[in-house]
């Protein structure tokens, strides 16, 4: 069985800092507490998680740009402590954003610059920056400065930049934020096309649906921890089913969610305001119980709105974080 | 197996220099800095010292030539990581297999050949500008010691800038150290002339031993340190292998750091 692309063990990783100006004191704050993950080559893996959940901390970690503050973490086979200059030149990194470029000068110097620092052999270096502009659809607008480019345009550039090297492992935050919906779906393509190619792909993103469409594996970081790690199917089971019934109405007691939760395969309701009306989303896990049941359990409500629907990524990350957080 | 093997340390400050040289070039507001604030303070210092004899003038003009080069080697080091802090290309670079001494050194590299061409044309002006011969004994020693001079500033640029790569604030500190600096080495005088206290500090940084070595060869009649030009250049040889080498020490250490407290991303 081969190793393991990523591994790691107990990861933890606090930030000390101070805060006030002549007393001092100091704020520590665990961004990371006891992450263990393995992710296999070839597989694209996904990390979701709310804002400071430590996704783009446990990302720079694996990618040598932050050490840990406990614990190990070995990627392709490599110490990331110890062992960072043989790892960052088979890995690329994508943090994208506004930020990360060298505005005055174009996104082909920008790309030849750092394929200087990544060792592209000098030969081969000006033919790879014309491929991977190609890739990103850069290569009309490759010679124009960075200054001038829209965000989705900066975006492609850092994508081509991790990719000059050919990695075998590609980190990407958040790759298609800021993007336009046709950009984004050429940059998921693209994912698609270099996971067929046996990279390895190590995916953080807010999109649920692209996170379902791209990932083979999902894990859900909150407040620093994993808190579920599976296929999308299998966190579907373990949130318990995959049928999703939303139900609305004028308002629901206690006597009537509890008769809700007395249906079979019921595994959660999660209520949900909005103006006079009330949703609840039920999740299911066995077919038995339908919409003349619950219409049953409700006789008093009067216009009441049921629809089933699968459940969807989103679904089971908001229980996840809801559980968590409660 | 894909990815690269990690590049040498000459590629690497070959790419570094070559970036600076075009972002210098596409920002042309550094030629105010570099090129036309030394020409002008040379001009005015000619002004005031022409009637003081041609020694006074050559000192002058040094000193608007070399607050030139050092200006520009501290901005190399100080300004420009403190520009990739605030571009957030320090991450990438960092993130990057090569050593990011040499990336420094590529950019210290630039600056002080700037510095050099900001130096030398304070002296094309001068004579161009006066039809006023300077009173050198050997030119082309001068020239030559020059150039020494230059290194000994870049290997003092290598050196602050692993200690810039710490802190968000490497340019306000620069702004700072840029005037101290150009004293106590004695970029516009000797260092003779200031109190005797500060000597031993000035001695601790190469280009002190070198400046004077050019003054030895460049000023008629000069006494500066007793020591003379040849303990001078051996001295300035010494600490600018010193310097380096520290640097190369420090860099490791310092990257390190900066990756402990995640703090490259800070600006």
């Amino acid at each position: 069985m081969s190793l393991p692309v990523i591994l790691t063990r107990d990861l933890t990783r606090v930030y000390q800092s101070r805060k006030g100006f002549f007393f001092q004191d100091a704020v520590r704050t665990e961004a990371l507490r006891g992450v263990n993950l393995e992710v296999s080559s070839g597989e694209v893996y996904g990390l979701l998680g709310p804002n400071g959940a430590g996704k783009t901390t446990l990302t720079k970690i694996l990618a040598t740009l932050l050490l840990p503050t406990s614990g190990t973490a070995r990627v392709l086979g490599l110490d990331v402590s110890t062992e960072s200059r043989a790892i960052r030149s088979r890995i690329g990194l994508v943090l994208g954003g506004e930020r990360g470029l060298y505005n005055r000068v174009s996104g082909r110097e920008n790309l030849r610059y750092f394929a200087d620092l990544y060792g592209v052999p000098v030969a081969r270096r000006a033919r790879r920056i014309d491929e991977v502009l190609e890739l990103v659809g850069m290569t009309s607008a490759a010679d124009r400065r960075v200054e001038e480019y829209s965000r989705g345009m900066k975006q492609r550039i850092h994508l081509a930049r991790g990719l000059l090297h050919e990695p075998e492992l590609l980190f990407l935050d958040e790759p298609t934020i800021g993007l336009d919906p046709k950009s984004a779906r050429e940059i998921r393509k693209l994912i698609r096309t270099l996971a067929s190619q046996g990279v390895t792909i190590f995916l953080t993103t807010h999109y649920m649906f692209e996170a379902e469409e791209l990932c083979h594996r999902i894990s859900v970081l909150t407040r620093g921890r994993i808190v579920a790690e599976d296929t999308v199917d299998g966190l579907r089971r373990l949130v318990g089913g995959d049928r999703t019934i939303e139900v609305e109405g004028y308002g629901f007691d206690e006597k009537e969610l509890s008769l809700l939760r007395a249906l079979p395969g019921v595994s959660r309701i999660v209520e949900e305001d909005f103006g006079p009306r009330e949703r609840l989303t039920l999740r299911v896990r066995t077919p038995e119980t339908t919409e003349g049941d619950i219409r049953a359990s409700l006789p008093l409500q009067r216009d009441l709105r049921i629809r089933e629907r699968t459940t969807t990524l989103e679904d089971i990350y908001l229980d996840l974080v809801e559980e968590e957080a409660t | 197996m894909r990815g690269t093997p990690p590049p040498p340390g000459p590629r690497i400050l070959g790419a570094s220099f070559r970036l600076a040289a075009q972002t210098f070039v596409a920002d042309p507001q550094w030629l105010i800095p570099s090129i036309v604030a030394p020409v002008i303070f040379a001009l005015a210092a000619y002004e005031m010292y022409r009637g003081s004899g041609p020694v006074l003038v050559l000192y002058a003009i040094l000193g608007a030539g070399m607050m030139s080069m050092w200006g520009q080697t501290l901005y190399g080091s100080g300004w420009a990581i403190g520009q990739d802090r605030f571009l957030g290309t320090l991450e990438p670079v960092l993130g990057a297999p090569a050593r990011y001494l040499w990336v420094v050194a590529g950019r210290v590299l630039w600056n002080t050949l700037i510095g050099l061409a900001g130096g030398a044309l304070v002296f094309l002006v001068i004579a161009a500008t006066y039809h006023a011969p300077l009173p050198l004994r050997d030119p082309l020693l001068f020239v030559g010691l020059f150039a020494f001079v230059i290194a000994t500033l870049a290997t003092v640029g290598l050196l602050f800038s692993a200690l810039f790569v710490l802190t968000r604030y490497g340019g306000f500190i620069q702004n700072i150290g840029e005037f101290a600096f150009y004293v106590a080495t004695g970029c516009m005088f000797p260092v003779v002339l200031l109190p005797f206290w500060t000597t031993p500090l000035s001695l601790l940084f190469p280009p002190t031993w070198a400046l004077d070595a050019l003054r030895y060869v460049g000023v008629p009649g000069y006494r500066g340190l007793s020591w003379g030009l040849l303990p001078d250049l051996v001295g300035a040889l010494v600490l600018s292998v010193a310097y380096a080498a520290a640097a190369a020490l420090l860099f490791e250490r310092v990257v390190r750091h900066v990756l402990a407290q995640g703090t490259a991303d800070e600006y």
